[in-house]
C-alpha cells in the first residue's frame, strides 16, 4: 500500500499557559525561546496510522510537509518512525496560506510524488487547528474522505476506518484511493527504534519550491479567509480558597458552598 | 456572485430538532436582521417535513425540507451532497453548522465543495461594520482567540460550540416557507458507507449533558484512585471526566476526555481534581458556570481559572467532601 | 606399597587406574569442551586488556578468598565457612595430585612414601579435614535447619555436602588402613595413625587388611575422579570457573555497558541466548547459587516476581538446553522464547539498576547488563514495554527529557529566572559547569535543591555556569531503559555543548548524570572531570570556604544512592559534610552504605510503572528510615528525594518525617543566627 502523509511542524503546545505570547501586530504567536518546535500531535497519529498499515500490508510511505526548512525535522521523525521518503515543502509564495492554500499546494506536491492508494492527515493542526485541510485536500484530488479515525485496517481494495463520534464509534467503509484524517485516539504513537533513528538523523530531506511542484502563484494568492484579530482571552477570576484548618475542614466547607449553589 | 442570507444546516436528534439548531436558529436569527436579509434551515431526513414548523417557530423564514430516508443517519457523502446542491441554488452568503459529530464532518468538505471560507468550533459569531461575518475561535488549544473573517469567497461559514449562545425563543405564531428539496441521493454514488455504529456504555450520567462534572487528571496516580472521582460524581448526580493523561493512562475510556480535541462541556459545577489545568483541558471547560479545583500544588494553572479551590491532597479532601455532601443532598 | 601396584584379576593396578582416569577425564574434558563450545556462541567482548592487573586481581580474590570474606556479615558468615572450605580442599586437591597422581598413577610412592614431607603433609590434612569437615556439618545446619532465605534446600547441594564428608571420612580410612596392613607404627598422622592403631589392636588378618586398604583406596580414587566427572555438570562447576570470571570481569565500574555497534543490523540487545557476549554466558557458569543477589534485591524484598539468582539460573538451563541445536547449526520451533518463557517481561522491567545483586555477588557475575540487554531487544527490536516507558522515551526523543507532562508546568530554563548567575549563551566559555539535570529543573520540590545548591555555591565563592535551558537530559533514563540509540544521540550532542563552552569541571546535584556523565561518556569521546556535590561541598568545607555554624536539631539519617554509592563509592563525603554540622546527630541506618537499599527510583522506574509485587520499594526503604527513629532523611539524589517524598505522602506521616536534599541541610547549618 502507498500512503502519502502530510505533516506539520509546531510550536510545541506543552508550555506553561504564562510563557504564551502572540504578537497581536502580526497576529501571530511568539516562539517560546529554547523550546523546540515538534510534530502536531495528529500528524504523529497519522503517521502511526500509515506504520501499523504499512507493518501488515507492506508498501511504502511518503511524507510531505508544508513548512519553514526547519519542519525537516519532523519530516525525519516520521522516517524514524518508518516512513520511507519525505519532502519539505518550503517558498515564499507559501507563507501565510489558508487553509485552501495549503490543501492547494499539498495536493501539487501529491501530483509530484504520483501513484497512492492513501492520503494520510491529522484531524487539524495542534496550532492553529482549522481541520479543513484534509477535507478541502480530498476534494481537490477528487478522492472520498473519512475524518477523525481512530484506526484504519485495509481489506481487499478497501479500508475499513473507525470512527470517534460523541457517544462511541462509527465502522466505516471506503473504496481506495481515500483520504482519511486521523484523531488522537489512534493510541500512542511508536517509539521511533533500532536503526531507523540513525538512519533518520543521516537522511538529507529534499525540500520542494513552488517551481518544483507546479503551484501556481494565482492560486497561491486567493484567501478565502483572513485573521483580522489575534488577542489572549483573560480570564478574570480570582479563586476563592475554601477556608478550613485541616483538609478535611475544607472538605467539609466545600461540601456546604457546593450545595449553596446547586 | 450575489449570495444573500443566512442558511442553518439542521440536525434531527430521536425525532426533534437538536438543540444545537435551535441555538444556531437562534444566532442567524440575529445575523439575518441585522443584515436585513432571509433566515432559512436545512433539515434532513424523514422526519424533516413534520419538523418544519418548529424550525419556523424558531425563526427561519424558509425550511428546506430534504426528506430522503438515507439521509436519516448522517452519511458524509450524502449530506456533503444535498447540501452543496442547495447552497449552489439557493447560494446564502452565510451558512452555519453546529460543531457536531455532524458539523465537524460536515462542514469542512461542504467549504471545500462550495470555495467558502469556514471557521471551525466558534465561541461566538458577529458582523462586523462592512456587515462581513466575524467568528471568534480558539486556537493554539484554548490559548489565545482569532477573529476569522472571509472578505470575498462566498458562503461565509462557520461551525458554532454547543451551548455558546441561549436556544432561539420559539414564537408559534411565526410563519415560513417550507421547500421540499428535489432529487434524491443516488445510494450508488456514495462511496464510502457505515458499516456499523457502536454505542461505548457509558454509566452514569451523559457528559455533555451533565449539569456536574468531576473530571480526574494525571495527579490522580491509578486506575483505583480513579473510583473516589466516580463515587464523587454519582452523589452530585454527575458524570465523570478525564483530561487526555488521565485517558492515556487508561483509567478513564477516551470518551469521556475532556478538552481540546476531547468534549467541551459546560456543567452548571466542574470539579477539576488533581489535574494541572493545562490549556488543552481548560478549553473543554471553561464554559463552566463553576470550577472547582482540588489540587496540591497552589501554582497549577487550574487555580487561575477555578472559582474555588482547595490546596491540598485530593486522597485527604475528597473522601470528606463526598461523605458531607452525601449527607447534605440526602437532607 | 600403592595398590596401584597390585594386579587384580590378573589386571594390573596401573592398567585400571589409568583406564579409569582415561574415562574420567574424557567425561570431564568432554563436557568442559561441550561447555567452552557454548560459549563462543556468545557475541566478542575484549576483557584481555590488562592481563597483569587482571590476573592480580584474581589472586588476590581467589586465594585469600577475598570473594568470600568480604560478603561476610554479623548476621551471615557463610563466607568464613567457605574459605575454609575452600583452603582445606585446595591441599587435598595438592594432595591428590602428590599422593594419587604422582605416588599412585606415576609410580612414584616408593619415593614419596613414608617421608617426612608425607608425614608432614598428611597431618596438615588431618587438620584441615577436620576443619572442612566442621565447615560442612555448620553449612548443613544452617542449609536444612536454619534455612536462611537466601538458601533453598537443593539437591546438588546435599550431593556435594555429602560427597565431600565422603571423601573427608575415606581419607583418614586410607591412612588408617593403609598403616595398620603394612604394620607401620607412628603417631603422625594424628587421625590416620589413631585408627591404625585401633585397627591393629582388632587382630584383623594382615591380609584383611591389606585387601580393605586397596578396596578404601581405590573406592576414594573412584569419589575423587567421579566429583571431577559431577564438577562440570553442576553447580560446582563454579569451581572451575569463578576464577575465570573473575578474571574477566570489569576493570572500571562494575556496570558495563557497551555502545550498539552500527554494524549491527538485524536484532539489537538480547534476543537470542547467542545474541548475550560470551562473558555473561560465562557468568552463567559461575553462578554458585548462593543466593546472596536474591536476598538483596529490592524488587525481590518488595514482591515483584524479578529474582537475579532466578534469571540467571533460567538463561544457563536455557543456554544448556538450545545449545546442542545452536552448535549443530539449527533453530528449533519448539524451543522456549528467552524473552518471555525464561525470562518474563514483567521481571525484565522491575529491575531498578540498583546494583546490590552485583555488589554481593562473590563470583563477579554481571547481572545488571544481561537485564539492559533484554531491555535493548524489547525497545530497540520488539518495540515493546510498558506504556509508561513508552510515554518517557517518546518525551526523551521529542522533547529531551524523561518528564512528559511537566512542561506544562515549568520549562527547562524556568529556574534560571530572577537568579543572578552565569547562564551560558552561544560562544561563551567557562571551566565549571554546575549540571542541573532534569530533575532538578523540571520538578518543584527538586527544584528547591537546585535553588540551595547555587546560593551555596556562591556562598562559597565559587565561580561557576549552568547551561540554562540548552541543558538537555544526560540520557541516564534512556539507557537504563534500553533505549540505546537515543542515548547515544543525546551523549554525543551533550559532549558537543561542553566542548563548544570549553568546559573542564562539571559539578552535578544528580547522581545518575554523574555516574552517567562519568562513566560512559568517555566511551563516546568525552572525558571530562565530574564531580558529585557532596564530594565538592567536603572540599569546600575542608578548605574553609563554607562554614557550617548553625545547629541543625533534627535527627538524621543519610540514604546512600546507589548511582552515588555503590556505583561509584561515594560514601564518606556526603558524611563528612553532615558531620561538620555542629549538634547533627546521624542514625545509621542497617542497610548503608555498600548495603543500602534501592528507593526504587533507578533503571528508568521514577517513570515506568512500578511492577505487581506485595508493595513498593520505596515503601520497603522508609520502613528501614523509620527504624531509626530519625525525623528527617537526608540524600544526596533528585530522584531518591522525590521517592522519599512520595512515600512520605503515601505513608501520611509529613509531621513526624521529613526528605531533605543534602544540600538543603548544608544550607540550613549554613545561616547565620
Amino acid at each position: 500500500m502507498n500512503i502519502i502523509v502530510c505533516v506539520k511542524q509546531v510550536i510545541d503546545p506543552e508550555i506553561p499557559p504564562v510563557k504564551f505570547k502572540i504578537d497581536p501586530e502580526k497576529k501571530e504567536v511568539v516562539p517560546p525561546p529554547g523550546v523546540p518546535p515538534v510534530i502536531s500531535v495528529f500528524d504523529e497519529r497519522a503517521v502511526e496510522a500509515a506504520c501499523r498499515l504499512k507493518d501488515k500490508q507492506g508498501g511504502t510511505i511518503t511524507v510531505i510537509s508544508l513548512g519553514p526548512e526547519k519542519a525537516s525535522e519532523v519530516v525525519k521523525h516520521s522516517i524514524a518512525m518508518g516512513a520511507d521518503e519525505g519532502y519539505v515543502l518550503n517558498d515564499a509564495a507559501f507563507e501565510g496560506l489558508d487553509s485552501f492554500g495549503i490543501a492547494y499546494v499539498l495536493s501539487k506536491a501529491i501530483a509530484k510524488i504520483g501513484a497512492y492508494d492513501l492520503v494520510l492527515c491529522g484531524r487539524q493542526s495542534a496550532d492553529w487547528g482549522s481541520g479543513q485541510v484534509g477535507s478541502i485536500l480530498a476534494e481537490i484530488l477528487g478522492i472520498p474522505v473519512v475524518t477523525l479515525a481512530c484506526d484504519i485496517e485495509a481489506a481487499d481494495k478497501n479500508i475499513k476506518v473507525k470512527r470517534v463520534v460523541k457517544d462511541g464509534y462509527e465502522m466505516v467503509e471506503a473504496p481506495l484511493p481515500s483520504l482519511v484524517t486521523v484523531s488522537s485516539e489512534l493510541g500512542l504513537p511508536r517509539l521511533p527504534a533500532g536503526m531507523r533513528i540513525m538512519i533518520a538523523a543521516r537522511k538529507q530531506v529534499p525540500v520542494w519550491k513552488a517551481a518544483d511542484i507546479g503551484a501556481e502563484a494565482s492560486e497561491l494568492d486567493k484567501a478565502h479567509v483572513e485573521i483580522t484579530k489575534l488577542s489572549v482571552p483573560t480570564r478574570k477570576t480570582e479563586c476563592e480558597m475554601i477556608p478550613g484548618d485541616s483538609p478535611d475542614q475544607a472538605a467539609e466547607n466545600l461540601a456546604a458552598k457546593l450545595a449553596e449553589l446547586l | 456572485m450575489d449570495n444573500k442570507g443566512v442558511l442553518v444546516i439542521g440536525e434531527i436528534v430521536e425525532g426533534k430538532l437538536a438543540p444545537i439548531t435551535i441555538e444556531l436558529l437562534g444566532a442567524g436569527r440575529k445575523l439575518a436582521d441585522e443584515l436585513g436579509e432571509e433566515l432559512s434551515a436545512l433539515l434532513p431526513g424523514s422526519k424533516a417535513s413534520g419538523l418544519a414548523k418548529d424550525a419556523i417557530a424558531c425563526g427561519a423564514d424558509k425550511v428546506y425540507v430534504a426528506e430522503d430516508g438515507l439521509l436519516d443517519s448522517y452519511n458524509s457523502d450524502a449530506y456533503t451532497q444535498v447540501a452543496a446542491d442547495l447552497c449552489q441554488k439557493a447560494l446564502p452568503s452565510v451558512v452555519l453548522l453546529g460543531h457536531t459529530d455532524i458539523g465537524i464532518d460536515l462542514a469542512p468538505r461542504l467549504n471545500g465543495r462550495l470555495g467558502g471560507g469556514l471557521a471551525m468550533d466558534c465561541l461566538a459569531l458577529s458582523l462586523d461594520a462592512a456587515k462581513l461575518l466575524v467568528s471568534t475561535r480558539p486556537v493554539f488549544g484554548g490559548n489565545a482567540h482569532a477573529e476569522v473573517v472571509s472578505k470575498s469567497a462566498r458562503p461565509q461559514m462557520a461551525t458554532l460550540r454547543p451551548k455558546t449562545v441561549p436556544q432561539a425563543k420559539r414564537d408559534d405564531s411565526r410563519k415560513g416557507e417550507v421547500i421540499p428539496v428535489e432529487g434524491k441521493v443516488d445510494p450508488s454514488a456514495l462511496k464510502v458507507k457505515v458499516v456499523e455504529r457502536i454505542k461505548e456504555e457509558v454509566e452514569g450520567v451523559k457528559l455533555e449533558d451533565a449539569e456536574v462534572v468531576v473530571s480526574g487528571g494525571r495527579g490522580m496516580g491509578s486506575a483505583e484512585n480513579f473510583e473516589m472521582i466516580r463515587e464523587l460524581a454519582n452523589v452530585l448526580g454527575g458524570a465523570v471526566g478525564a483530561t487526555r493523561p488521565a485517558c492515556d493512562e487508561g483509567w478513564a475510556p477516551m470518551t469521556l476526555q475532556i478538552g481540546q480535541t476531547g468534549k467541551v462541556v459546560s456543567p452548571k459545577l466542574y470539579i477539576a481534581v488533581a489535574l494541572s489545568g493545562a490549556i488543552q483541558h481548560i478549553g473543554g471547560c471553561l464554559g463552566s458556570k463553576y470550577i472547582v479545583a482540588i489540587n496540591k500544588d497552589k501554582e497549577a494553572n487550574i487555580f487561575n481559572v477555578a472559582h474555588f479551590g482547595i490546596v491540598a491532597d485530593y486522597k485527604e479532601v475528597l473522601p470528606a467532601l463526598t461523605a458531607k455532601l452525601k449527607e447534605l443532598v440526602s437532607a | 606399597m600403592s595398590p596401584v601396584n597390585a594386579t587384580y584379576w590378573g589386571i594390573p593396578g596401573y592398567a585400571i587406574f589409568w583406564v579409569l582416569f582415561a574415562v574420567a577425564f574424557g567425561l570431564f574434558a568432554w563436557r568442559l569442551r561441550f561447555l567452552f563450545r557454548l560459549m563462543r556462541l556468545g557475541k566478542p567482548q575484549n576483557r584481555f586488556d590488562h592481563m597483569i592487573k587482571r590476573i592480580k586481581t584474581m589472586l588476590v580474590e581467589v586465594v585469600p578468598q577475598w570473594c568470600n570474606l568480604k560478603t561476610v556479615t554479623r548476621k551471615d558468615i557463610a563466607g568464613v565457612g567457605h574459605a575454609l572450605m575452600f583452603w582445606g580442599f585446595s591441599l587435598f586437591l595438592l594432595s591428590y595430585i602428590i599422593f594419587i597422581g604422582l605416588a599412585g598413577g606415576f609410580g612414584l610412592s616408593s619415593v614419596i612414601e613414608q617421608t617426612t614431607f608425607e608425614i608432614v603433609f598428611f597431618s596438615i590434612l588431618d587438620i584441615a579435614g577436620i576443619m572442612v569437615t566442621l565447615a560442612l556439618v555448620l553449612a548443613a545446619i544452617r542449609r536444612y535447619i536454619i534455612r536462611p532465605t537466601r538458601l533453598e534446600p537443593s539437591g546438588e547441594a546435599a550431593i556435594i555436602l555429602v560427597l565431600v564428608f565422603f571423601l573427608m571420612v575415606v581419607n583418614v580410612a586410607v591412612v588408617g588402613f593403609g598403616y595398620a596392613a603394612h604394620d607401620i607404627q607412628a603417631s603422625w598422622p594424628p587421625l590416620g595413625s589413631a585408627l591404625a592403631g585401633y585397627l591393629s589392636g582388632t587382630g584383623l588378618a594382615q591380609g584383611t587388611l591389606e585387601g580393605v586398604y586397596q578396596g578404601v583406596w581405590w573406592l576414594h580414587y573412584i569419589v575423587i575422579i567421579g566429583f571431577m566427572v559431577y564438577i562440570p555438570r553442576s553447580k560446582h562447576l563454579h569451581i572451575l570457573v569463578s576464577p575465570a570470571n573473575i578474571l574477566f570481569r570489569p576493570l572500571g565500574p562494575k556496570v558495563e555497558l557497551e555502545p550498539i555497534p552500527l554494524e549491527e543490523a538485524e536484532s539489537f540487545g538480547a534476543g537470542k541466548i547467542q545474541d548475550f557476549k560470551w562473558k555473561d554466558l560465562l557468568d552463567l557458569y559461575s553462578c554458585a547459587v548462593c543466593g546472596r543477589c536474591h536476598a538483596n534485591c529490592p524488587a525481590q524484598l518488595s514482591g515483584k516476581t524479578l529474582s537475579p539468582r532466578e534469571v540467571v539460573l533460567n538463561l544457563k538451563e536455557h543456554l544448556l538446553e538450545t545449545g546442542p541445536e545452536l552448535l549443530a547449526g539449527k533453530t528449533s520451533d519448539k524451543s522456549k522464547t528467552m524473552i518471555g518463557d525464561v525470562v518474563t517481561e514483567e521481571e525484565i522491567w522491575a529491575c531498578t539498576t540498583c546494583g546490590a545483586c552485583q555488589e554481593e555477588c562473590p563470583v563477579s557475575i554481571e547481572h545488571i547488563r544481561k537485564i539492559i540487554e533484554l531491555r535493548r531487544n524489547l525497545v530497540l527490536t520488539q518495540g515493546k514495554m510498558p506504556e509508561s516507558a513508552q510515554l518517557m522515551l517518546g518525551n526523551m526523543q521529542l522533547r529531551g527529557h524523561p518528564w512528559a507532562g511537566v512542561q506544562s508546568l515549568r520549562l527547562r530554563g524556568d529556574w534560571t529566572s530572577d537568579l543572578d548567575i552565569k547562564v551560558l549563551a552561544e560562544g561563551d566559555k567557562a571551566k565549571t559547569l554546575f549540571w542541573v539535570g532534569c530533575t532538578g529543573a523540571l520538578v518543584e520540590r527538586n527544584v528547591e535543591a537546585t535553588l540551595a545548591m547555587t546560593r551555596v555555591l556562591k556562598a562559597a565563592g565559587v565561580d561557576f555556569a549552568v547551561l540554562g535551558d540548552a541543558e538537555t537530559c544526560c540520557g541516564d533514563p534512556a539507557r537504563r531503559a534500553g533505549y540505546e540509540f537515543q542515548f547515544q544521540i543525546m551523549a554525543e550532542q551533550n559532549i558537543e555543548t561542553f566542548k563548544k563552552h570549553g568546559i573542564k569541571e562539571i559539578v552535578t546535584t544528580c547522581p545518575h548524570c554523574y555516574n552517567t556523565i562519568k562513566n560512559e561518556y568517555p566511551s563516546y569521546g568525552g572525558k571530562f572531570k565530574v564531580v558529585h556535590y557532596s564530594q565538592l561541598i567536603a572540599d569546600l568545607i575542608g578548605q574553609g570556604k563554607l562554614k557550617l555554624n548553625q545547629e541543625i536539631s533534627a535527627r538524621l539519617t543519610y540514604h546512600d544512592p546507589c548511582y552515588l554509592g555503590r556505583y561509584n563509592g561515594v560514601y564518606q563525603e556526603p558524611r563528612r559534610v553532615l558531620q561538620s554540622i555542629p549538634k547533627a546527630g546521624i542514625e545509621e541506618m542497617e542497610r548503608s552504605r555498600k548495603k543500602s537499599f534501592c528507593c526504587g527510583g533507578g533503571g528508568g522506574l521514577m517513570w515506568i510503572e512500578e511492577q505487581p509485587g506485595t508493595t513498593k520499594v520505596n515503601h520497603v526503604r522508609i520502613e528501614d528510615v523509620l527504624k531509626t527513629g530519625a525525623d528527617t532523611v537526608v540524600t544526596a539524589c533528585p530522584y531518591c528525594l522525590q521517592m522519599f517524598e512520595e512515600g512520605i505522602e503515601n505513608k501520611d506521616i509529613k509531621d513526624s518525617l521529613k526528605a531533605k536534599d543534602l544540600v538543603e541541610i548544608v544550607e540550613a547549618a549554613m545561616k547565620q543566627s
